[in-house]
């Protein structure tokens, strides 16, 4: 029966899906020698074949790793490229996207270690999110070493100088020679299995050559610290040495005495610092409670009473004030008033019907005594009395009208 | 593991109750509280560290 045909386009993406999520296409080394390679420019991905005898394939390197490669690509050089096939669904073809590529003829240590490590890092073995938190006041070490090693007693040195708390636990390892990547493993394994107690752990040795720190790059002991519940810190070789299980490693140390130094804290400095913050407390309490008392000191009972004392005094003041301002006011009233006293009398005086009499008038009533004020009412034959200034006379009268 | 976690949450509140000493509105009830506070837990770290008697082993198959 025929099948329907599909597009081009659908073909190579179907291929490309097939290519692209199988297993070992995904993650495969290939060694050959390159060709068609032309130097790419500043910044530019570097494009090339891989080929043997009879076959070549077409490779791809990102600018940025190019840019980070620590020799020269040239044309025929013998290399080894770790990295996924790639297909370029436009022309169909596929490639290798390389994400390492290292030169042949290095050694096998070289190339296993590239290979394992390209290997590790693709499964995420060293992300980061992996990475256990180093404790802050661990209560046992354990360090995994030769028991015979310079390693194991600069360990010993630097945190006995250091902590006088944390116990520490010689696990004694080869640290190199065939056997010595799995005792290292079983004991990373022994310790999380059976010393659960153990807070962090010191894997390592001291220094020596890429075959002597070998086991250091070995699949199992990379697994073994992964796997561990308690934190891990690497102590391999010198400054320069990077393994796999520095890689892996929570923490990785430089030396195994810097290993011992980030494993555990100052105790002795711990103490010093413990001590300042009870003197601190000490101090800082005694502060609050100068503070209160002072606050206290002004709310006594005698200072009320000073105060009080005092704020009497002020209001007697004001009064005093006060009745001096009124008696003086009053006196004013009493002078203005005595004054216009004087003013009516003088008034008064001036208006004495005696003063008049006294300048020659005379008063005239009638037998009644009221003061005659119109003669003409008078009648004839009446009597009226006349009073001048001194004496008087009875008087009748002999003719009254109104004209004289 | 539990008693080192208990050194380092111990400091912590010990650092963190020597800090609320250091504020300035702090009621005179809640210092002396927080100083008897203090005081418990630097005692605490402090027996911690003084019955430090520190072994070293090794271990042998």
């Amino acid at each position: 029966m025929a099948v329907k045909p599909i597009k081009v386009s659908q073909l190579n993406n179907y291929i490309k899906r097939i290519l692209q999520t199988d297993p070992i296409l995904g993650n495969i080394s290939v060694t050959g020698e390159i060709s068609n390679f032309r130097k790419p420019g500043r910044n530019a991905h570097a494009y090339f074949s891989l080929k043997d005898q009879t076959s070549s394939v077409r490779c791809f390197l990102s600018g940025d790793k190019y840019a980070c490669l620590d020799f020269e690509l040239e044309e025929g050089m013998e290399v080894i490229v770790h990295g996924f096939i790639y297909l370029h669904i436009p022309n169909g073809q596929y490639s290798i996207n390389i994400s390492v590529i290292e030169a042949a003829g290095q050694g096998d240590l070289a190339a296993a270690f590239a290979q394992l490590k390209a290997k590790l890092a693709a499964e995420g073995l060293f992300d980061q999110k992996y990475k256990k938190a180093i404790p802050g006041f661990p209560h046992k070490v354990a360090v995994v070493t030769s028991a015979s090693g310079a390693a194991v007693r600069d360990i010993q040195k630097i945190i006995r100088q250091k902590n006088d708390y944390v116990d520490i636990l010689i696990y004694p390892v080869l640290v190199q020679g065939v056997n010595a990547a799995g005792e290292i493993s079983a004991a990373i394994d022994d310790l999380n299995e059976n010393h659960k107690d153990v807070d962090v752990m010191i894997v390592g040795r001291g220094g020596g050559s890429a075959e002597d720190l070998w086991a250091f790059n070995e699949e199992i002991v990379a697994r073994s610290i992964f796997r561990s519940q308690i934190p891990v810190i690497s102590a391999v070789g010198h400054e320069t040495d990077f393994t796999i299980a520095d890689f892996v490693a929570d923490l990785r140390a430089e030396t195994p005495t810097a290993a011992a130094d980030k494993a555990v804290p100052d105790t002795f400095l711990m103490r010093e610092y413990l001590a300042e913050l009870q003197i601190e407390m000490k101090r800082n309490l005694r502060m609050v409670m100068e503070d209160r008392r002072k606050a206290l000191a002004l709310c006594d009972p005698h200072s009320f009473g000073r105060d009080i004392q005092s704020r009497i005094a002020m209001e007697q003041m004001r009064a005093e004030t006060l009745r001096a301002e009124m008696e003086k006011q009053v006196a004013g009233k009493v002078s203005e008033c005595r004054h216009r006293l004087a003013l009516l009398k003088e008034t008064l005086d001036g208006a004495d019907p005696k003063r008049i009499l006294q300048k020659g008038y005379s008063v005239v009533t009638d037998e009644t005594g009221h003061i005659v004020k119109d003669a003409s009412l008078l009648k004839c034959d009446q009597m009226i009395k006349i009073e001048a200034a001194a004496g008087f006379a009875e008087a009748r009268v002999t003719k009254a009208g109104k004209e004289r | 593991m539990s008693e080192q976690k208990d050194f380092e949450t111990v400091l912590k509140k010990l650092e963190e109750t020597s800090q609320k000493l250091k504020s300035e509105e702090i009621s005179l009830a809640d210092a002396i509280k927080s100083y008897e506070e203090g005081i418990k837990y630097y005692n605490e770290c402090n027996d911690i560290l003084e019955k430090a008697s520190q072994k070293i082993e090794t271990l042998t198959k």
